[in-house]
């Protein structure tokens, strides 16, 4: 596994291949977009999707918890996709097994009412500012801050010599804010163009790669 | 009444009209009076319309002596036709026939342009005798006791047949009939298919593998013999002539003189672009055509449509540029002359197109082709040798199609239910389906049941449901609904409507396209320069500008390949370039100077030969490959040779094909002498090989994006609707990721393998190409 360090004011924060980053100096551990449910939500709906992705979820959660141990774990919005279903239950038995603090930052697909994620010992909450870091869902610019959100499920085409090309999931800098990439499994990319001056971390497989804009 | 006074009726109606009847239709009267079933072979235009509405109006009045007095209810027949647009035509012939005898019936279209008003009053009185497309009696099947409705059944014709033959709506039409043979009695099924090569296989496909109806059933061909006349449009400087890719317009003065010289003109494109661009460039060239030619393809509104086609049957049109869009149907007496402008990539398109012109019998069709490149010349000529020798294409018939089986159980879970030990005989009596295993069936009934193969915790899935007598059966309104918007098999892009700001709608046009597009920017559509106003609530506002330049939108459409017998014509003609100068036809000796050209640079390969090309250019590392095969084969070897070189060095390749050969492109050098010492055409391990070849490559989850829709695994949205229900929207590709990552046993999933083999590449087709290529010595030209 290869992870990359990036420093922001007296920050340093690890990105790690599952796409989650962990904010050293505070030791808590950021990630955006897993929208749990959804598989559910589509299988309610008619439509198939294997259950063995919703496990697989979980599983990569437990891998990047234990990997970094955090005090703190704080889920960047759209925890869930859509209305409570079954994956609540899965949840509830989950967030037992973790022993730290747990934190949402409320998305625009959180519509699961405050009162069920207070009962299980969530706190939700809109936004976190702290020591120069504004973390919210959605990218947005605040003054004297460094925003990290999530939302956006950056993904980045990369295109070689031979008109060869791939699309990665990516972790996306700006100079002042850090967008994450969607943390769950049934989760699409979106295309990003970076400008000059921005930095792109790719993922590729198990691995953390600072990629060339230009 | 006997079978003679019957057929009295006819002839004596046939009389009044001072027609006379064909040996075909006369022998179609006679076997559908006898009770048979059976597949007409006629051309449109022939008259197998009556063909067939005449037996079965004559029929109706033997099983109700009494109709005047005593009229039976509810729908007597079915008339399946492919494209809505035909339905008109053939009720005008229907209701000619019946108002000439004077029987009281009545006939009604039921169609995706049908008002739901109508709908809901067929739904209450349904006409006698209905005109249909595929998709809407799937959409009967999926109505409350739909077995009433068809109690009274007596026939079902599925006009050209050879249309849905080899596509998803083929298989959709042989689960329809095995469900409406159980729930009437004496039903009598009836196709009309043009000539393709597999006459006696469209029947079996029709009727059911050995079933009571095939056995019961004749093959009719109407022999007509007419004359088909192929003349190329050779230029006269071949020096400035394009060696490829071309739209042809170098050759647009040659056509004028041929528009102007005959009643009305056709001229088929190969794309809605092509037609586009050679509709504005003639009235740019030639502006006193003005009102005197139109356009036609599939993307324009219905309205301007229809009005193209009354112009036509009206005289009042002197040439329309059109797509396959008018390939079918509708009877265009007036129309003399054809011109093809492009490949057609297939004999029986080619001639079929060629059928639209001197359409009444005896007549004879006369058609021009314009090659819009050099290689195209040599395509001419090997299409007027198929003509002359009658090759025809097979049309493939799907097997195994789970996806469109998905689809066909929940209907019928959502109207009447049904019990699965009831539907696995009908099912297993389609040609599709003869195959299927029970553990098959069982895995789809879990799917729609259970969305996997076993019982699991805290599932909620839901679509159909098993009651306690173990009817299946959809009882959610939601899911049935859904359904219902979903049925069908023809998957398309995204498209917006295209809609001037004053109002007025032009048209359809894919997403991806338009979404290129900013406010401001000029787009030709319709034959008019457009400029895009906004877009909102999946509408396309625009206005006309003056501008001249402007984009040409492509619509992603079918990509047609050379057929397999087409291919084989074109590579014996290419070998003539050999021959001496007696045996070459006016097309070879036209392109005698591009020849030579190519034999300076590299050669024009011999019968023997196999030819690969290689050189450098800023993009990287080209390797060329000519096996003149089609395009789809090329995708195939192209990616197998792709894969089996990696093994050798890690390397990754850009894939690019055309009909005449394929180009493996890399970034870096790769040794062309190991291709060859390795022996890497060999068809050892083909089919692993191409399997793992297919997995890096993009052709099975393109399958599988099809497969996605019809199966109901991604909602496409509610009509006309821009707010969809956005917590259900997701893509194929997606699903295609995580079947392959957690469930790659799932039949939908291999599915989209198998038919990338067995259809795209016609079933040995790459095989038989890699044994020509094995046999062929291989020169290597570095360039």
């Amino acid at each position: 596994m290869k992870l990359e360090t990036i420093f922001v004011k007296e920050h340093s924060f690890i990105l790690h291949p599952s796409g989650a980053i962990f904010w050293k100096n505070e030791q808590m551990l950021l990630i955006a977009d897993v929208h749990l449910g959804k598989a559910s939500h589509f299988r309610k709906h008619g439509s198939p999707v294997p259950m063995a992705s919703v496990a697989e979820n979980f599983n990569q959660l437990n891998a990047v918890v234990s990997y970094f141990n955090p005090t703190t774990l704080c889920f960047l919005g759209d925890l869930f996709h859509s209305h409570l279903n079954n994956e609540w239950f899965f949840f509830e038995q989950w967030i037992q097994t973790v022993m730290c603090k747990v934190i949402l930052v409320s998305g625009n697909h959180d519509i699961i009412p405050v009162l069920k994620y207070e009962s299980i010992g969530v706190n939700v909450i809109d936004f976190l500012s702290k020591k120069g870091i504004h973390l919210t869902h959605q990218p947005e610019k605040k003054e004297g801050f460094f925003t990290i959100s999530g939302h956006i499920h950056p993904g980045v085409r990369l295109v070689g010599a031979g008109k060869q090309q791939i699309t990665i999931p990516c972790f996306f800098k700006q100079a002042n804010q850090l967008v994450l990439p969607a943390f769950g499994t049934f989760t699409g990319n979106f295309i990003i163009e970076p400008q000059l001056g921005e930095q792109i971390y790719g993922i590729a497989d198990d691995e953390v790669i600072k990629l060339q804009v230009g | 009444m006997n079978r003679t006074q019957l057929q009295k009726i006819a002839t004596d109606w046939f009389e009044q009209q001072h027609w006379k009847p064909f040996a075909f239709q006369k022998q179609t009267w006679n076997a559908f009076l006898q009770g048979k079933n059976g597949l007409l072979n006629a051309p449109t235009g022939s008259g197998k319309t009556y063909a067939l509405w005449i037996p079965i109006v004559l029929n109706y009045l033997k099983t109700n002596p009494n109709y005047a007095t005593k009229p039976q209810k509810g729908v007597k027949a079915i008339w399946i036709t492919p494209l809505r647009a035909l339905s008109l035509e053939i009720k005008q012939s229907a209701e000619r026939f019946i108002e000439g005898i004077g029987v009281p019936l009545k006939v009604g279209v039921r169609s995706g342009d049908t008002s739901q008003k109508e709908r809901a009053a067929q739904k209450r009185f349904m006409p006698d005798l209905l005109i249909t497309t595929p998709e809407s009696l799937q959409l009967l099947l999926a109505s409350k006791d739909y077995d009433n409705t068809f109690k009274n059944l007596q026939a079902i014709v599925v006009d050209e047949w050879h249309e849905l033959l080899g596509t998803k709506r083929g298989v959709q039409m042989e689960l329809a009939l095995s469900r409406c043979k159980n729930i009437t009695n004496n039903l009598r099924i009836w196709g009309i298919s043009a000539t393709i090569g597999n006459l006696e296989q469209a029947r079996e496909v029709l009727l059911g593998v050995a079933s009571e109806s095939y056995k019961n059933s004749v093959l009719i061909k109407a022999k007509l013999n007419k004359k088909i006349t192929v003349k190329s449009i050779i230029p006269e400087k071949m020096e400035t002539f394009p060696w490829r890719g071309h739209l042809g317009l170098h050759l647009l003065e040659a056509v004028i003189p041929i528009i102007k010289n005959s009643k009305t003109t056709l001229l088929f494109t190969n794309t809605r672009a092509q037609c586009e661009i050679w509709f504005q460039k003639i009235l740019e060239k030639h502006p006193e055509f003005a009102g005197e030619i139109a356009m036609h393809h599939g993307s324009i509104n219905k309205e301007t449509r229809l009005w193209v086609e009354q112009a036509i049957h009206n005289e009042s049109l002197k040439a329309v540029v059109c797509t396959s869009s008018l390939d079918l149907g509708v009877d265009f007496a007036p129309v003399e002359t054809i011109v093809q402008i492009g490949g057609p990539k297939g004999v029986a398109r080619f001639m079929q197109r060629a059928g639209r012109s001197g359409h009444s019998p005896g007549k004879e069709s006369i058609i021009y082709f314009l090659p819009t490149h050099a290689i195209e010349l040599v395509e001419s000529a090997a299409l007027q040798k198929a003509v002359k020798q009658q090759i025809i294409e097979d049309r493939i018939p799907y097997l195994n199609s789970f996806d469109v089986l998905v689809q066909y159980l929940t209907t019928l879970a959502v109207s009447n239910g049904f019990f699965p030990e009831d539907i696995l005989p009908e099912v297993r009596s389609t040609f599709c389906f003869q195959a299927i295993t029970d553990a098959q069936y069982q895995w789809i009934l879990n799917f729609i049941t259970l969305g996997s193969q076993s019982l699991q915790a805290y599932d909620e899935y839901k679509r159909v449901e098993i009651e306690a007598d173990g009817k299946f059966r959809v009882n959610s309104r939601a899911v049935a609904m859904r359904h219902r918007l979903q049925i069908g098999t023809i998957v398309s892009d995204a498209v917006l409507t295209v809609k001037f700001l004053s109002g007025g709608f032009l048209g359809s046009i894919e997403e991806w396209f338009i979404s290129k597009l900013k406010p401001g920017d000029v787009f030709t559509f319709a034959g008019r320069n457009l400029e895009l106003f906004r877009i909102k609530n999946m509408q396309v506002l625009v206005k006309l500008s003056k501008q001249k330049t402007s984009k040409v939108p492509s619509w992603m459409g079918g990509r047609m390949t050379l057929s397999s017998e087409m291919s084989e014509m074109l590579r014996d003609e290419l070998y003539l370039t050999h021959a001496s100068a007696g045996k070459k036809s006016p097309e070879m000796k036209a392109l005698t100077h591009i020849f030579k050209r190519q034999e300076k640079e590299s050669i024009v390969p011999k019968p023997d030969q196999f030819l690969i090309e290689t050189f450098k250019t800023r993009d990287g590392y080209h390797a060329i490959f000519y096996p003149f095969e089609g395009r789809f084969v090329h995708e195939a070897i192209a990616s197998l040779l792709a894969y089996r070189i990696s093994l050798l060095v890690p390397i990754t390749f850009s894939i690019a094909f055309n009909d005449y050969g394929f180009e493996l492109l890399s970034d870096q050098e790769f040794d062309m002498q190991q291709v060859l010492d390795n022996d890497l055409f060999t068809t050892d391990y083909l089919k692993s090989d191409l399997q793992k070849s297919l997995n890096a490559s993009e052709m099975a989850r393109r399958k599988f994006r099809d497969i996605a829709v019809i199966s109901g695994l991604v909602f496409t949205g509610y009509p006309n609707k821009m707010v969809k229900n956005k917590h259900l929207q997701s893509s194929s590709q997606l699903f295609f990721n995580v079947f392959s990552e957690h469930e790659p046993e799932n039949l939908l999933y291999q599915q989209s393998f198998i038919e990338t083999f067995e259809h795209q590449l016609q079933e040995g087709r790459i095989i038989l190409a890699l044994e020509r290529i094995h046999k062929q010595t291989i020169v290597w030209k570095k360039m």
